[in-house]
């Protein structure tokens, strides 16, 4: 058997995961990064992506985004705005989603204030659908 | 003379009945709602506890850098997000909140974010500054929600719109005591330096760890929101089933006694007659 760390995955409503884990892949700001059992100490934001995550009964992929990863000490949190295990996400909605933003881009000037939004809005859209499929 | 008192009081039992059903009704919707509501709470923790956690570790690794949300400077002005019922009879769990704010307030002049009818209806009536007037339901927050008037917060901070952001609700200690809380947002207090002794952590951030946090205090403060309402939620729903526990039993003694004085004034009454009769056919 492979090495483990703790892992904890939260989003501001559940607690979604806290346990053991042996791998664990996310999307930060510089690009992917995997996280092993005795990583050094690290924290990185997070942005909108698939995740992945290593235990004993396998890999299981989800949705992520948002938040901020930190290692500290073999605890690995995961502290993300939102968090969908594969089989949870609705992909109709995601789908809407990312029709009902793309038409909202299309329509907006880029120092819009709220172009930002529509984008992240879009991304997370997007993460979904790469993860669902 | 005696028949009007009886009737009187007959009508005074039963205006206090039906307001005792109300109550009683409350009570129960309210103990219904309570479960849920705390379920909730407990389950908005974590996330709140745990980020905090982090946040205090990246400041602490951004060192004698600059990061605006750390930053204090003058309080010019100050926002405070106020987390209020939706309707009144809840004892004095409103109250408390504006008496808080208020005592908290002093003299600085503020703008308030508002959320719950209650606290909107107030500060509109005092002719406060309010941010937005939509959210007038506590219960129904979602996250989502949150982040949007944190996007508010955020912005309004970081244009110098105000210089402090302060969070008053009330926290669930207990089912017969709930507190109201005054909580500094931003900027953000580094907690104690790390204790003598305690091993110095190098923590590798990438990029950095003022971008790091810069990206991540919005998310921290939207779960330190979401957590909040959570817990002001429950405290609400607690305070009003106590309320309403309390009203149901005082209706309760309330009509004992009326019950009471009413049997006296029927037995009079039947007494009086009686004399009248005896009286009458002896003469």
């Amino acid at each position: 058997m492979a090495a483990v760390f703790s892992l904890q995955i939260v989003t501001p409503d559940r607690l979604i995961y806290d346990g053991e884990a042996e791998r664990l892949i996310v999307r930060t700001l510089t690009g992917d990064v995997c996280i092993l059992a005795h990583h050094i100490d690290y924290a990185a934001a997070l942005v909108p992506g698939e995740a992945s995550v290593v235990t004993a009964d396998g890999e299981r992929v989800a949705a992520c985004s948002g938040g901020l990863l930190s290692v500290s000490d073999n605890q690995v949190r995961l502290m993300a705005t939102t968090f969908e295990w594969q089989d949870e996400i609705d992909l109709a909605r995601a789908q809407r989603a990312q029709e009902a933003a793309e038409a909202q881009l299309k329509t907006m000037s880029a120092d819009d204030q709220n172009y930002a939004l529509v984008e992240a809005k879009l991304k997370r859209a997007l993460a979904r659908i790469r993860t669902k499929t | 003379m005696a028949g009007s008192s009886m009737k009187s009081i007959k009508l005074r039992i039963k205006s206090v009945e039906s307001t005792m059903q109300i109550t009683r009704a409350m009570q129960l919707v309210a103990t219904s709602k309570l479960r849920r509501s705390k379920e909730r709470m407990e389950m908005s923790k974590p996330y709140a506890s745990i980020s905090r956690e982090a946040i205090q570790a990246a400041i602490l690794a951004c060192g004698d850098k600059s990061v605006p949300y750390v930053e204090a400077r003058p309080v010019k002005k100050r926002c405070y997000i106020v987390i209020a019922g939706e309707r009144g009879l809840a004892g004095g769990y409103n109250n408390n909140i504006f008496k808080a704010l208020a005592a908290d307030a002093g003299d600085t002049p503020y703008v308030v974010l508002p959320i719950g009818r209650k606290a909107i209806d107030k500060y509109q009536h005092l002719g406060i500054e309010t941010l937005d007037q939509s959210h007038t339901h506590v219960e129904g927050i979602s996250v989502g929600m949150c982040y949007k008037l944190v996007k508010r917060l955020t912005e309004g901070y970081l244009d110098g719109a105000f210089d402090e952001v302060v969070l008053v609700y009330t926290t669930f200690v207990s089912m017969m005591s709930q507190e109201v809380r005054v909580e500094r947002l931003l900027p953000v207090e580094p907690e104690s330096e790390p204790a003598a002794g305690h091993r110095i952590v190098q923590t590798l951030y990438d990029p950095n760890p003022e971008e790091t946090l810069m990206a991540v205090m919005p998310d921290y403060l939207a779960g330190r929101l979401y957590s909040a309402a959570c817990d002001a939620f429950a405290s609400e729903v607690a305070a009003r089933r106590n309320a309403m526990d309390s009203a149901t039993k005082n209706a309760g003694e309330m009509i004992d006694g009326l019950r009471l004085k009413y049997n006296r004034a029927r037995q009079g009454a039947i007494t009086q007659e009686i004399t009248e009769i005896v009286a009458g056919s002896e003469a």
